[in-house]
């Protein structure tokens, strides 16, 4: 039984494994991943927003906090993960419904590109605050 | 045991279906909800007042409730997906199921609450 768990977690694992992977397997990865990290976002962005319930004081205060250059460069890495994950999702999409699957490597680097790309212009607007 | 083996087939192609819907649907939402509340606010977030104003605009309300829906289905949808990466039995995939289910209602209840606070 011990044996057979060990089996099934190191199957589940293998998205964590980078060694001699081809591309598609860096964009399964790093899709779930992003998206494992998104969950946890989601949820504490939620806790978060008890403070709305709390009055104006506390979500103000929050506001305030949430200004700070720290907060910010989080905001920046939230971001970087949503167009990871948004766009090698749109990727998925398109190749799981039979558009450009034989082009879908391409595909991966131009949209991680394009993100890149959007990211860097985010960035600075967010740190331009 | 199902007594129509399609019947065990179609389920992962319908809740990957729903994962591609509801992404679909949150590349638009989620960039509506950035650019109104990260972008276009000043100083990056809306304070208190902003945030009671926006959300008693009923078609931002609706938006917002949407956006709500769809991202909740597609995380639950996500760790449910990964879940199943581990080979579980039909019996843990169904539990998995079922508890992914009350925690999306859960959520999708707490912050319509959330608005509710906000907008009453």
């Amino acid at each position: 039984m011990s044996t057979l768990n060990y089996t099934k977690t190191r199957q589940a694992a293998r998205w964590f494994d980078i060694r001699q992977r081809k591309v598609g397997m860096w964009a399964y990865a790093l899709n779930r991943i992003t998206g494992i990290g998104l969950v946890v976002y989601l949820y504490l962005h939620l806790g978060v927003l008890s403070m709305l319930m709390r009055g104006q004081s506390a979500w103000d205060a929050f506001v305030a906090l949430a200004r700070s250059p720290f907060y910010l460069a989080l905001d920046v890495i939230l971001l970087a993960g949503i167009l990871i994950h948004g766009l090698n999702g749109l990727r998925l999409a398109f190749t799981g419904l039979g558009f450009s699957v034989g082009g879908q490597k391409a595909l991966f680097i131009i949209l991680m590109v394009i993100g890149a790309i959007i990211l860097l212009v985010a960035a600075l607007k967010i740190f331009a605050v | 045991m199902s007594a129509n083996t399609f019947d065990r087939e179609s389920k992962p192609t319908v809740a990957w279906l729903w994962q591609v819907f509801t992404g679909v649907g949150l590349v638009v939402l989620l960039g509506l909800h950035m650019v109104a509340n990260h972008f276009i606010a000043k100083g990056g977030l809306r304070d208190y007042a902003a945030v009671v104003a926006y959300l008693r605009n009923p078609i931002i309300l609706v938006l917002e409730i949407l956006f709500l829906v769809c991202v909740t289905t597609h995380a639950l949808l996500g760790v449910r997906a990964i879940f199943l990466d581990f080979g579980v039995s039909d019996r843990v995939e169904q539990l998995v199921t079922r508890a992914l289910k009350w925690i999306g209602v859960l959520t999708v209840g707490y912050g319509l609450i959330v608005m509710w606070f906000v907008i009453k």
